[in-house]
């Protein structure tokens, strides 16, 4: 007796097949910011899929990794980031190249997926990396580089996005110098962005260091200056010079004109252990979660065997996708016909600039205005004995004789 | 005042939600006024009406900006969420009980550390919550009246919050253990707070200032 058994033929959860117009859309737009990053001299790399389990430490990004074990019962990971894979990167192979290094990449990483959270387990990040320098002006130019590509792919700033910048050592400056007690403690709650958390234990310590519960609550525009005035209250040790450059990145921002997109919040500190500086995340509006994020991370190379410092940011795709105004794509002529005639027709058209699918064979209008459709095509054009028949892609719409050279202009009209 | 969207739970935490945002002088009468609605305007303000438990989920996803809802639920789903004020009401315990008549040889399967059965309404803050003790428990999702569970032989023992205990009392269950105690919270999406931030900032300080003032 023959049972059927449910064949798992559909995608696994959190992933999915991207069709087009989408998956034009989204190859697009990774073109277009690969493109922006090569204007800035970034080279891109690639990097395997698979990493050994040891390359990602953050146990965040550890827990939500997909696991396999290789042939040696070696544990890997599918790369939950791009981060600390081109740490390793650097640090294996340019160890003898001059630094800065300034990488680039568009790939999708991979991350189990919160069932019924609405989020993938594949997604595609586009984003850069410095590493080699620590100087504040490659943050200030990663975060403007960040800025005009979202700009360049037609995000308005603002209000349409916002870029939150923060200082990870300037909170944790202060604490180590005036709240040494509390400073791990505090730390957990602000990364869990848990303010009722941080005011419950700065009770015990406010007295002598309000900054301990203001810090945090220090959110403005950049173009702001008392919000930096009171953070001067609290720059304390080492929180000193944190302070000296975040002023450092703003005045790098504020040249090239950037400033009116970047909002201050000096209680960002980071969703990973490894920021170690200058933090930021992008906000879309519309979007409740984050666009691009990223940040300066001095210490995680060390692991690798080369104590380099680094900064970058990644944005996530699909999600600026998502936010991103509805483009036009070009339009699309399906030329119908089997001929040799066609074939010399479409290399023709195509010749004259125009976007051409050539369907070799014969299909009746009806047939061929349905197949025009369903592929994006706004127009359907026969060979005729002085150009071709075209009409648009619309049911019973009349051909009209058309010469070769006026299609482009007629397809724009 | 504010142009935001707000998340209000329905349920116990309703009106004391309600009594909050009023106070921080946001246009809450409206809410009163129709049951069955989930959607209402005031003036700038909207509301959305929903179980307290989906409160995060909005909040989280941006289809609300603020929201109020209870510290259990947040110990429990984790929510990417900033967690702005304690509003300082809708109080509550989170409890281990179990039927009077068994209560001490629960207890005493409990501390050794033998597999004990648990209902309740919040598996992971239970899961972490014996994981703590060092203890073991197979835990039983349920999603209403867990005070049942023990009682008919689903369970032995159960994790559930409770206001006054009435609920409990009723049902000759005992509290053997306080997990954690819990109080409303404002809470608001990370984008919202920095996109809104003016006004996600002058509602804090209104809540702030009714209920210290």
């Amino acid at each position: 007796m023959q049972r059927s058994t449910t064949r798992k033929f559909s995608t696994t959860p959190g992933t999915r097949d991207i069709l087009p117009p989408e998956s034009t859309r989204l190859l697009d737009v990774q073109a277009k910011i690969l493109e922006q990053f090569r204007l800035h001299g970034f080279r891109e790399v690639l990097t395997p899929a698979l990493e050994y389990s040891e390359v990602i430490e953050e146990p965040k990004l550890r827990d939500v990794s997909f696991k396999l074990f290789d042939p040696d019962n070696q544990m890997l990971l599918l790369r939950p980031e791009m981060t600390s894979p081109i740490a390793r990167l650097v640090a294996q192979r340019l160890g003898n190249a001059p630094t800065p290094h300034k990488l680039s990449y568009g790939l999708p990483v991979y991350r189990r997926a919160g069932v019924g959270r609405g989020q993938s387990a594949e997604f595609h990040q586009a984003g850069v990396e410095v590493v080699g320098s620590t100087s504040a002006g490659e943050d200030a130019a990663t975060i403007a580089l960040l800025i005009e590509t979202l700009e360049n792919v037609g995000l308005r700033a603002p209000p349409d996005l916002v870029l939150v910048l923060g200082q990870t050592a300037f909170y944790e400056g202060y604490l180590r110098k005036v709240a040494p007690e509390a400073a791990a403690g505090l730390l957990v709650a602000l990364a869990a962005k848990d303010l009722v958390r941080v005011d419950e234990i700065s009770a015990g310590v406010v007295d002598e260091a309000p900054g301990v519960r203001e810090i945090p609550r220090l959110v403005g525009p950049a173009t702001d200056a008392s919000l930096l005035e009171r953070a001067g209250q609290y720059a304390e040790g080492e929180a000193a010079a944190a302070l000296e450059n975040l002023r450092e990145i703003l005045a790098h921002l504020d040249a090239g004109g950037h400033l009116g997109s970047v909002m201050l919040d000096l209680g960002l500190i980071g969703r990973h252990n490894y920021y170690t500086g200058a933090v930021y995340e992008v906000y879309a509006a519309g979007l409740g979660f984050t666009v691009a994020n990223g940040g300066r991370y001095d210490n995680l190379l060390r692991r690798f065997g080369e104590a380099l410092p680094a900064t970058g940011f990644a944005i996530s795709l699909e999600r600026l996708l998502s936010v991103l105004p509805h483009e036009e794509p070009a339009p699309l002529l399906v030329l119908v016909g089997g001929t040799v005639e066609a074939t010399r027709l479409a290399a023709e058209l195509r010749f004259s600039g125009v976007t051409v699918l050539h369907l070799a064979e014969d299909h009746a209008p009806e047939a061929a205005v349905g197949y025009a459709r369903s592929v994006g095509a706004s127009w359907v054009g026969y060979p005729a004995p002085v150009g071709l028949k075209l009409a648009p892609a619309e049911p019973g719409s009349e051909f009209e004789p058309t010469p070769t050279e006026k299609v482009a202009g007629r397809m724009l009209t | 005042m504010s142009g935001l969207r707000v998340a209000v739970p329905k349920g116990v935490i309703f009106e004391d939600a309600l009594v909050a945002l009023g106070g921080a002088g946001l246009p809450v009468d409206v809410l009163r006024e129709n049951g069955r609605r989930l959607l209402y305007q005031a003036e700038e303000t909207e509301f959305i009406v929903s179980r307290p438990s989906d409160v995060p989920v909005f909040v989280e996803h941006g289809a609300a900006d603020v929201g109020v809802v209870g510290k259990d639920i947040l110990e429990e789903q984790r929510p990417n969420v900033i967690e702005l004020r304690d509003l300082g009401m809708g109080a509550c315990r989170m409890i281990l009980a179990a039927p009077r008549a068994r209560a001490e040889e629960v207890q005493r399967v409990i501390s050794h550390g033998e597999v004990v059965r648990v209902a309740t309404k919040f598996p992971n803050t239970a899961r972490r919550y014996f994981a703590s003790l060092g203890g073991q428990a197979e835990i039983i999702e349920l999603h209403g009246s867990v005070e049942l569970a023990p009682l008919v032989g689903l369970s032995e023992c159960i994790v559930d919050l409770t206001a006054t205990g009435t609920t409990l009392h009723e049902n000759d269950l005992v509290v053997l253990d306080e997990i954690s105690r819990s109080t409303a919270r404002l809470i608001a999406n990370r984008g919202s707070y920095r996109l809104h931030h003016e006004e996600v900032a002058a509602l804090l300080d209104a809540i702030h200032g009714s209920l210290h003032g």
